[in-house]
């Protein structure tokens, strides 16, 4: 047992293969940005819609969230991966085909969408109604008013609530790696297959998205701490 | 329509089994994430010595991904610590060591939560810190993070898919192996999506009620 110990703590394969899988890591990074960019916008676009006024928009709004809120992030990866390019090809009479790296941005940047259109609508609620009727009574369009009154407050209010979000994005890009995207877990699987060792490989994995995810974690929320003190204040 | 029929249909003796043994990976570990949770949230708060050990304990489960915690017990554990024994074991160990860390935050801030008063009462009427724990702090603890813990279910369940990597037999595995026989992947992969969505909205939607429920009757506002 302390003979395992020493073997799954003896990082020095993990070492030997640093440039790969530093590479690794930075493909999860760039899944992701990319994601991220994805789900906001969209999650944006579906709390606008659950807060509209036109009963259809609204139904559609809460269709979407509830799909992406309750779908597990991995078969919806590997729909996205396998199933929708059928469909388009049937759709379009034209073989087609994704890469892995966008069917992942699209299944994760949907799937987050869901979350981030309730953490939006959240957001949009809580504004009081007297600061559209006071910018309405000032002759502002409604455009002005929602890029100038409501998402500044929509956004400082999200803020905590979406870093969590961020965080749960960014563990779940190990997913796609199931779908042959390079990223760090498809490289220390595939090192573990040619070493033999997967003590010290998947030990070191663990550690380093743990190191990674806690310290970006903590920066991330103290920053917007402060941030938020300084506004409020 | 017959490709729904020969690829779904006539295959459900083998997703209902993979549903069955998702379900029974999640209740094992929703079992064990409540009960390490609490474990966790306990020693952080009460036992001083071991105090930093619960603490790194929780933010390691808390931030590292499923799938990553998932490969690590069940290649790493076996020769370092000689158990789980099967990947089904290392599939709910996975799933519930990374929701227990959840769940030891969610109960620390439901019992920090419970104001000094009721504590000091309790004590002034001569109950024990045994009794007081039991019969003050958790009932409060548990109304108070009734929604969050029908929230980690949820989770658990929605993690439970990716387990098909280390070959336990759930609902997405047997639905893998369809797709590898026949190589048609739209109409199975379409119904499991749909199936796991279902499940996952039906979850929530009866925790939700069960914790509103519960909160109702014990006068707490429903939030």
């Amino acid at each position: 047992m302390s003979d395992a110990l020493k073997q799954a703590l003896d990082l020095s394969v993990f070492w030997e293969y640093r440039a790969v899988l530093l590479h690794g890591l930075a493909v999860n990074f760039y899944v992701f940005a990319a994601s991220v960019i994805v789900a906001v916008g969209i999650g944006l676009a579906a709390a606008l819609m659950r807060v509209s006024r036109l009963p259809p928009v609204r139904w559609i709004g809460t269709v979407h969230v509830e799909v992406f809120r309750n779908a597990p992030e991995y078969i919806m990866v590997v729909w996205v991966h396998f199933v929708l390019p059928l469909l388009l090809s049937l759709l379009l009479v034209k073989r087609l085909e994704f890469d892995p790296f966008v069917s992942s941005v699209i299944a994760l940047g949907f799937v987050y969408s869901g979350y981030f259109a309730e953490t939006f609508r959240a957001g949009i609620e809580a504004i009081p109604r007297a600061h559209i009727e006071a910018g309405r009574a000032c002759g502002m369009s409604e455009r002005l008013i929602l890029w100038r009154i409501v998402l500044p407050q929509v956004v400082r209010r999200m803020l905590p609530e979406s870093l969590n979000q961020f965080i749960s994005l960014f563990k779940a890009t190990t997913i796609v790696s199931l779908i042959a995207v390079p990223d760090l877990m498809y490289q220390v699987t595939m090192v573990t297959q040619q070493e033999m060792q997967p003590l010290p490989l998947y030990t070191g994995a663990a550690l380093v998205y743990f190191a990674v995810i806690f310290a970006a974690g903590t920066l991330l929320r103290a920053l917007s701490e402060r941030w938020r003190r300084k506004i409020y204040a | 329509m017959s490709n729904w029929q020969r690829l779904v249909w006539n295959q459900r003796d083998a997703l209902l089994a993979g549903l069955g043994v998702t379900i029974e990976v999640c209740a094992i570990a929703f079992v064990l994430a409540v009960l390490g949770g609490l474990a966790l949230c306990l020693l952080r708060m009460y036992v001083k010595p071991l105090r930093p050990v619960a603490i790194v304990l929780i933010e390691f489960f808390r931030a590292t991904p499923i799938l990553v915690q998932l490969l690590w017990v069940s290649y790493v554990w076996p020769s370092l610590f000689g158990f789980p024994d099967s990947f089904f074991a290392a599939a709910w160990l996975a799933l519930g060591l990374q929701s227990s860390g959840y769940l030891a935050e969610t109960f620390r801030g439901g019992i920090e939560a419970v104001p000094r008063g009721h504590r000091e009462a309790a004590y002034s009427v001569g109950m024990s810190p045994f009794a007081t724990f039991w019969r003050v702090i958790v009932p409060q603890v548990t109304l108070a993070s009734a929604p969050s813990i029908v929230n980690q279910f949820t989770v658990i369940v929605k993690s439970s898919t990716l387990v098909s990597v280390i070959t336990v037999r759930d609902l997405m595995f047997q639905s893998q192996k369809i797709v590898n026989i026949w190589y048609e992947p739209i109409e199975i992969l379409t119904a499991t999506a749909a199936l796991y969505i279902l499940l996952v909205f039906l979850v929530s939607i009866a925790g939700k009620t069960l914790a509103d429920s519960l909160r109702s009757r014990y006068g707490i506002a429903a939030t």
